[in-house]
């Protein structure tokens, strides 16, 4: 096999691996601080990449339009999502913003299928970002090699935000120390509602940009939510540093195993995570009494 | 007390003259066997999950996988039912055993998830084992052989013949729970330290109560199975397991009774829906919100509450 091929092949594998690091760190920062396993999320991924449909195909405004407007319309969603149900519910045990989570994501699947039907939707790559770029080994897809950027320019962005503002302050006290969140009460309501709605909007990011490289469907999130769920338990819950370590790992053999041993595409992730379990029962970065 | 006690007896005897009655007050015969079936589900669901205190969200992976190994087992190897029916739950213990001992290792929002992985991981073994399984369209043919001189082929015979199972996993679950050691995943369910604190081995016990219930939802998978002639690939999935915890969520954890009429509730309500409107996942959804947003403690719980105030 040419190098040139594996090297365009782990390429691949690292833009895979940053949607999965953009979706995964959305479900991180919201359960480290909230405490909810939300299994809306992936069905919130998939409204992003509608809401880009919408507005490129519909409204005819361009990409990075999208990429500014569907992160906030999604993250509204989620705020809204978050300040009439989910918030709640945070007293009682977990399971049931999970099963809430778990019902709202039908909804909004179903509902999305009855508005759009069934069949995906074609999105194009915008013609800004078409073509290939001389990486000197190789050539490259211009828009794929975005996806890489915006996601390390993002995921610095987050580290920064969580480093240096009052806001991440309190997403650190929440992932260091969930007593400690908890503690803070429910005077900081709104804190948490602009926490989830930052989850959500990182997940809805992520549905725009993998529009022009997926079918947008109205079962994409659900294929891809549980795969998410395997990156933050390998990587270990609440950890930011470990989504990202994880998404890529998985990014990687997700796009292996497609090259070398396709039926292993859908099945070597949790025969993977099984094995980290085994070795590294918290995954790779997560503490011990987490949310236990 | 003596009014729970004649309101003990008089639900019971109302409940044994439903079950009896049931196959002539559904629509359709196959709906009451459903019923039945998914109620046989949710007995062993509740044991893990009520009683043990561990929200499994893979537990259909149990189902399908009795539903496949007693379908795969009367295709090939036998046309006895007791057989293949044992065959289809050791086939979920196999699996439940390696399966329960990992994810035992986490609690809380981390079992769910890893179970849930687990579950995945098998429905794309499934679909992805064409050959044997059938893929996306599932497994075909399943017979439904004789029961010794019992003709099981008639949806009414084979509706007695779900509810016999129905009363062994009742009597069978009632015993477990109100056996020693279903005190021990009581004690463990309400406070963990403290029953390791006496002696016993949290894991071990959790990971019994895990193998058991995926005992129960593979007969129940097994049962499905012959009922249904076929095995769908959904039998393995995501919604099952779901809707499972939704049964028992409805019906009221930890009371046995309430997750067995949660779960006629939802195949009754399912089946109804389905036929009516083609957006029921849309409602199915609107059910899981209003019943964890409004319903929480359960409709047996709630009945009882107020049963004991008149």
């Amino acid at each position: 096999m040419e190098p040139v091929f594996l090297f365009s092949q782990f390429f691949n594998g690292l833009v895979l691996g940053c949607i999965y690091v953009l979706l995964s760190l959305g479900l991180t920062v919201v359960f480290g601080t909230l405490g909810v396993v939300n299994f809306a999320h992936g069905a919130l991924y998939m409204l992003g990449a509608y809401a880009a449909y919408t507005i490129s195909s519909k409204l005819q405004l361009n990409f990075l339009a999208c990429l500014v407007l569907c992160p906030l319309i999604v993250a509204a969603i989620g705020m809204i999502l978050e300040k009439f149900l989910i918030s709640k519910l945070y007293k009682l045990p977990h399971y049931y913003n999970l099963l809430l989570t778990f019902g709202i994501m039908f909804i909004i699947q179903d509902a999305v299928k009855i508005i759009f039907g069934p069949e995906g939707e074609p999105f194009n790559i915008p013609e800004l970002l078409q073509g290939a770029v001389n990486l000197g080994f190789m050539y490259y897809p211009k828009y794929r090699l975005f996806i890489l950027v915006v996601t390390a320019g993002l995921s610095l962005g987050l580290w920064l935000f969580i480093e240096k503002t009052r806001l991440g302050a309190i997403i650190r006290a929440g992932t260091d120390n969930a007593e400690m969140a908890d503690a803070l009460g429910t005077n900081i309501s709104w804190t948490f509602t602009l926490i989830f709605g930052l989850g959500a909007g990182l997940s809805g990011l992520a549905g725009v940009l993998a529009a022009p490289i997926q079918n947008v469907q109205p079962a994409m999130g659900m294929d891809i939510l549980v795969q998410t769920f395997v990156v933050v338990i390998i990587g270990g819950m609440g950890s930011i540093a470990g989504s990202i370590l994880a998404g890529l790992v998985i990014g990687q053999i997700l796009t292996f195993s497609i090259v070398f041993w396709p039926p292993g595409s859908t099945t070597l992730i949790y025969a993977f995570m099984a094995l980290v379990l085994v070795t590294r029962p918290r995954g790779f970065f997560g503490r011990v009494s987490f949310f236990e | 007390m003596q009014l729970k006690a004649r309101h003990k007896t008089a639900g019971i005897i109302v409940g044994a003259a439903l079950l009896l009655a049931a196959p002539y007050l559904a629509p359709y015969q196959a709906l009451a066997t459903q019923m039945l079936i998914f109620a046989i589900f949710a007995i062993g669901f509740d044991i893990l999950f009520g009683y043990t205190g561990l929200l499994s969200f893979g537990h259909a992976a149990f189902f399908g996988l009795g539903a496949y190994g007693t379908g795969l087992s009367l295709i090939h190897l036998t046309s006895s039912v007791p057989l293949a029916l044992g065959l289809g739950i050791l086939l979920a213990v196999l699996v439940a055993v390696p399966m329960g001992f990992l994810s035992t290792q986490r609690h809380g929002i981390y079992f769910a998830m890893v179970t849930l992985a687990f579950a995945q991981l098998i429905y794309f073994i499934a679909f992805q084992w064409r050959s044997l399984t059938g893929g996306d369209d599932g497994l075909q043919g399943v017979p439904r052989p004789s029961l010794g001189p019992v003709d099981l082929s008639s949806d009414l015979v084979y509706y007695y013949f779900v509810l016999l199972m129905f009363i062994l996993a009742l009597v069978v679950g009632v015993r477990v729970i109100r056996s020693p050691f279903g005190r021990v995943l009581q004690a463990l369910r309400e406070n963990g330290d403290r029953a390791m604190s006496v002696g016993y081995d949290p894991r071990k016990y959790k990971l019994i109560s895990f193998v058991i219930s995926a005992g129960f939802a593979a007969l129940a998978g097994g049962l499905y199975a012959m009922l249904q002639n076929f095995v769908p690939l959904f039998s393995l999935g995501l919604d099952l397991s779901g809707e499972i915890v939704l049964m028992t969520l409805v019906g009221g954890m930890g009371t046995i009774y309430g997750p067995v009429v949660g779960a006629m509730a939802i195949v009754y309500v399912k089946d109804f829906l389905s036929s009516q409107t083609d957006v029921w996942p849309l409602i199915m959804g609107l059910l899981y919100v209003v019943s964890v947003m409004t319903f929480r403690r359960g409709v047996v719980k709630e009945l009882k509450e107020r049963l004991l105030k008149s």
